[in-house]
């Protein structure tokens, strides 16, 4: 056995090594020099991030088998790797925009955002229980510091302790999880577990295998902010810096997501009816409640904390189904969800003025104002909102056929009548924007970095409505 | 053959330039809209007969397997020349000097009678869903920016209802989908198995309730009056001209070609409706004390009535149905047309604040006694020759309901003439300034109405050829599923 990494094993890291290698850069450099930090702490992370997402179309697929039983090379992990890069670097131009308006130190931030990432990186390739767990806690433990990130913001302490208290919860119970199946079928790797699932012969050792998973699950939609696991993520989310809190639509539920799709997906597709009746009966409430709750907010970052439960809901549907289409249907989702949201986000982040972030009533008469941003806006939550012509359309539609298709119809029907909720939600700030009367005459700040997130959000998202194609053969990839 | 995706792409493309031409001069830029809205209608005319057939397929969501397909039959052709001829008449029907935002405006227009376009000639099931929710948001739009006070939540409310009127028609679409033996989104192939889904009651239940909202047929009609009130000149035209035609088209293209069998049992059910409608309508408006909101109910009236055409199961009531779907188009965009002139003069659309205005502006009181003698379907004008066909198909099915349904003639007479007789024909007011007449102008913008009108009413024939083809069809394709 080949116990040494060649360099072939390196460049198949090297998106993950690169993150590491600026992150810690990051951190020595505002350590021994601040002023610096200050200065090129931003272009440092981008340069990090586009040198990663570089690496991340080119790596090579290593099959050392020092790595494999832990990292996997497939095309899904590429793409969940370029996925978050792209999501990284969103975010990273929304937080400098931030921090043009509201001081703070930026050094250790951006190392925070940098590992954050690295942890979802982890997560999206991960081949065993123990990379996906240290996935996930890299990304949250770096995530509940940046919750609390601005330390004289009221409303963030309270986010940031009940981020921690509750995240700390659902990381123990996964933990809890993947020991009661590491006691049922003896392994923590992916690949072995349905192997291992198919040989359990004991009454015991099925309960077990079952505890196991159903923690593990719940562990996992405590992440995904799935309800009745997602009462942390609307105090959270309001709470957190606006940036942050985009990284959290995003970046954390897509992390979930993909932890889900490794797990139940490719590892244990439809290994028990159960297990997707379990998931339907998940959704159901998801769906309900959050476009109910939604329809209620007036602070945005809270208001896309139930846009986000909601979204979640539709995103269970293809688990449930969980036929072959399922995956592509899923990633199409969750990269229109994304490239729709960090839009949406980008908006705000002109608009960022105080703590509380930005109201509803923030956007009287934004039309007025900032005819382009209302437009940006506009097509953003008509995306989210799955309105057609938009992708969004095709999202949903594309969700509600996996999940037709294998029989849900009750489930598919009530996704649809609460895309009716969602409509009379997202349309409302629609409404809100080309009414009368600005809330204030000033044009908005100009900030080039968010600017560019919202021309990229939104070319995306016209380009992908009038040619879906490209896209989809790219997410069908993983597929084959 | 004639360029069935020039015809598609090019308001696209000029809703594009009308967003990005600098509006430098109002007036100019009002032109240029116009312009570029009589595109589509050169189009249609320079092809003619041509065009029956002429279609364009592309890939373009393969993993969904839909498709990018627009065919032109009879039944669209027909709806395509509605759309080519009213969209310029709603750009013209705007003040130009008054109209702040001109650019989105304009845009936003040219964007509708793309998404129409589009809408009439899918033969995607899936892209025909696209197209019919699309349609809402420039409405929507339309409304909230330049409506009159109440406008946002009239716009609002009618979107709501919109949205979820057709919320499960997507369910009913991939239902279609999975239907035994589908596989496809073509609606030619969904034609001859639709029937045989076994949930193909629930089907229609959902298609028909998301074209009822549209419509509206009555009890579905909640959002008509605030949003026809609210919505500025161009947008009612739109609304009442166009929009209730989409209804009116999905009910063919769906619901009689796609279900036939269950159309025809549920024909006298629906009838029911439309009859409740016709009357509720003009007995709403008779009792109106606003002209525009009087227009508004006598839309609703008229369209259901045209919806009474489709539920009767024969030919001669579906031609008269078709025909009457255009006539509806033209006559309401005639009456709105009037109304916003006169509403512009009188600054107000109040009945009864000013009266026997004949004397101060004779052209538009004849120009209006006009329209509305169209709209009550005076001989030798337009509607009576649609009305006239629902008539003796109705006959042929039930005598004594087409004699009920005869009575509401008379309503319609009795509250246009009180609009008439309330603004033009009393006892004269003081006369004020902005009480102008319309000029040169203003008659050649109506010029093409009356035209229309007149054609129509007065040798049908050519019109009526083309919609057989269309009605014949329908039939054809109910008596061959019935058989099946």
């Amino acid at each position: 056995m080949n116990l040494s990494l060649s360099l072939i094993d390196f460049a198949a890291l090297s998106p993950l090594l690169i993150l590491l290698g600026g992150a810690l850069s990051l951190l020595l450099l505002e350590s021994f020099a601040e002023k610096t930090s200050k200065q090129f702490s931003f272009v440092l992370t981008l340069i990090t991030i586009a040198a990663a997402l570089y690496a991340g179309f080119l790596a090579p697929v290593s099959a050392n088998p020092l790595l494999t039983p832990w990292i996997k090379f497939d095309p899904l992990a590429r793409i969940f790797t370029v996925f978050f890069l792209s999501i990284g670097f969103g975010t990273a131009l929304l937080s400098s925009s931030f921090f043009e308006r509201f001081e703070a130190t930026e050094g250790e931030y951006y190392f925070l955002l940098l590992s954050s990432l690295f942890g979802l990186i982890l997560i999206g390739s991960s081949a065993d229980f123990l990379t996906l767990f240290l996935g996930l806690e890299t990304l949250s433990i770096a995530l509940y510091v940046l919750c609390g990130y601005m330390k004289k913001w009221h409303i963030s302490h309270e986010a940031a302790i009940k981020y921690f208290l509750l995240g700390s919860l659902g990381a123990a119970l996964l933990l809890y999880g993947i020991a009661l199946i590491y006691g049922a079928i003896g392994t923590t790797r992916l690949d072995a577990l349905l192997s291992g699932y198919k040989s359990l012969a004991t009454k015991e050792g099925t309960a077990l295998f079952f505890s196991g998973i159903a923690l593990v699950t719940l562990g996992l939609a405590f992440k995904a902010a799935i309800v009745p696991f997602h009462v942390w993520a609307p105090d959270v989310y309001e709470g957190a810096p606006t940036p942050i809190t985009a990284f959290m639509a995003v970046g954390t539920k897509v992390g979930a997501f993909a932890a889900l799709v490794r797990v139940f997906m490719e590892a244990l597709p439809q290994f028990n009816p159960l297990w997707n009746e379990g998931m339907a009966l998940l959704a159901f409430p998801t769906l309900i409640y959050a476009n109910i709750v939604a329809l209620r907010q007036l602070q945005l970052r809270r208001f896309f904390a139930y846009s986000g439960i909601s979204h979640a809901g539709f995103l269970l549907l293809p688990f449930v189904a969980g036929t072959p289409d399922a995956l592509s249907a899923l990633l199409f989702y969750l990269v229109i969800y994304a490239i729709a949201t960090l839009g949406s986000f980008a908006v705000l982040a002109l608009l960022d003025e105080r703590s509380e972030g930005v109201m509803l009533k923030d956007l009287y008469g934004l039309f007025r104002r900032s005819p382009l941003l209302a437009a940006a806006l506009t097509l953003c939550l008509f995306t989210l909102a799955g309105i057609p012509p938009t992708a969004g359309f095709f999202a949903k539609f594309y969700v509600f056929k996996v999940a037709f298709q294998a029989g849900y119809y009750a489930l598919v029907v009530v996704a649809l009548l609460t895309t009716i909720l969602s409509a009379y939600y997202y349309l409302r700030i629609v409404g809100v924007m080309f009414s009368e009367a600005p809330a204030k005459e000033a044009a908005p700040e100009r900030s080039f970095p968010a600017a560019l997130v919202g021309l990229i959000s939104v070319t995306s998202i016209i380009a992908i409505s009038l040619y879906p194609t490209p896209l989809l053969n790219l997410l069908a990839l993983s597929n084959k | 053959m004639p360029n069935l995706t020039l015809l598609f792409t090019v308001p696209f493309i000029a809703s594009l330039l009308a967003f990005i031409i600098p509006a430098e001069s109002k007036r100019n830029l009002k032109r240029i809209a116009v312009g570029l809205s009589l595109i589509p209608l050169l189009i249609l005319l320079y092809g003619q007969q041509h065009w029956l057939g002429s279609q364009v397929a592309y890939s373009w969501f393969p993993a969904l397997s839909i498709q990018f397909h627009l065919k032109v039959d009879a039944l669209s052709l027909f709806f395509l020349y509605l759309t080519a001829l009213i969209v310029p008449i709603s750009i013209l029907a705007v003040r130009s000097e008054f109209l702040n935002y001109p650019n989105t405006f304009y845009g936003l227009v040219l964007l509708l009678q793309g998404l129409l376009i589009g809408f009439f000639t899918a033969r995607d099931i899936v892209l025909f869903t696209i197209f019919y929710e699309a349609m809402l948001f420039p409405l929507y739009f339309i409304i909230t920016i330049w409506g009159k006070d109440e406008r946002r939540s009239a716009a609002f409310k009618f979107l709501i209802y919109m949205i979820a009127g057709s919320a499960l028609m997507v369910a009913a679409v991939l239902a279609l989908y999975f239907v035994e033996g589908a596989g496809t989104f073509n609606l030619d192939v969904l034609t001859s198995i639709a029937s045989s889904s076994p949930h193909a009651k629930w089907l229609l239940a959902i298609f028909l309730l998301a074209f009822a909202v549209k419509t509206p047929l009555f009890p579905f009609h909640a959002w008509l009056p605030d949003a026809y009130y609210q919505a500025p000149t161009a947008g009612t035209i739109l609304l009442s001209g166009l929009l209730s035609k989409a209804g009116i088209y999905g009910i063919l293209r769906i619901g009689i070609e796609l279900f036939p069998t269950l159309m025809r049992e549920w024909g006298p059910f629906l009838m029911g409706f439309a009859i409740a409608g016709v009357f509720y309508g003009g007995f709403a408006a008779w009792r109106q004390r606003d002209y525009k909101r009087l227009i508004a109910y006598s839309s609703f009236s008229h369209v259901n009535f045209i919806l009474v055409g489709l539920f009767v199961w024969n030919e001669t009531a579906h031609s008269g149905a078709i025909l009457q779907a255009l006539n509806h188009g033209v006559t309401i965009t005639a009456l709105f047309l009037v109304a916003g002139w006169l509403e512009e003069r009188l600054g107000t659309t109040t009945l009864g604040e000013v009266s026997g205005l004949a004397k101060f502006m004779p052209q538009l009181c004849w120009l209006t006694l006009f329209f509305v003698l169209s709209s009550v379907a005076l001989p030798g004008l337009n509607n009576f020759i649609g009305e006239l066909l629902i008539f003796f198909g109705l006959f042929l099915q039930n005598p004594w309901v087409a004699a009920f349904l005869g009575l509401s003639v008379i309503l319609s007479v009795i509250y246009s003439l009180r609009f008439m007789e309330r603004v033009y024909f009393d006892e004269p007011s003081l006369y004020q300034d902005s009480w102008v007449d319309i000029k040169g102008k203003e008659l050649m913008i109506a010029l093409p109405l009356i035209a229309v009108i007149l054609w129509i009413g007065i040798y049908p024939a050519p019109i009526l050829n083309q919609i057989k083809p269309a009605a014949e069809k329908m039939i054809t394709i109910a008596t061959t599923t019935e058989r099946q």
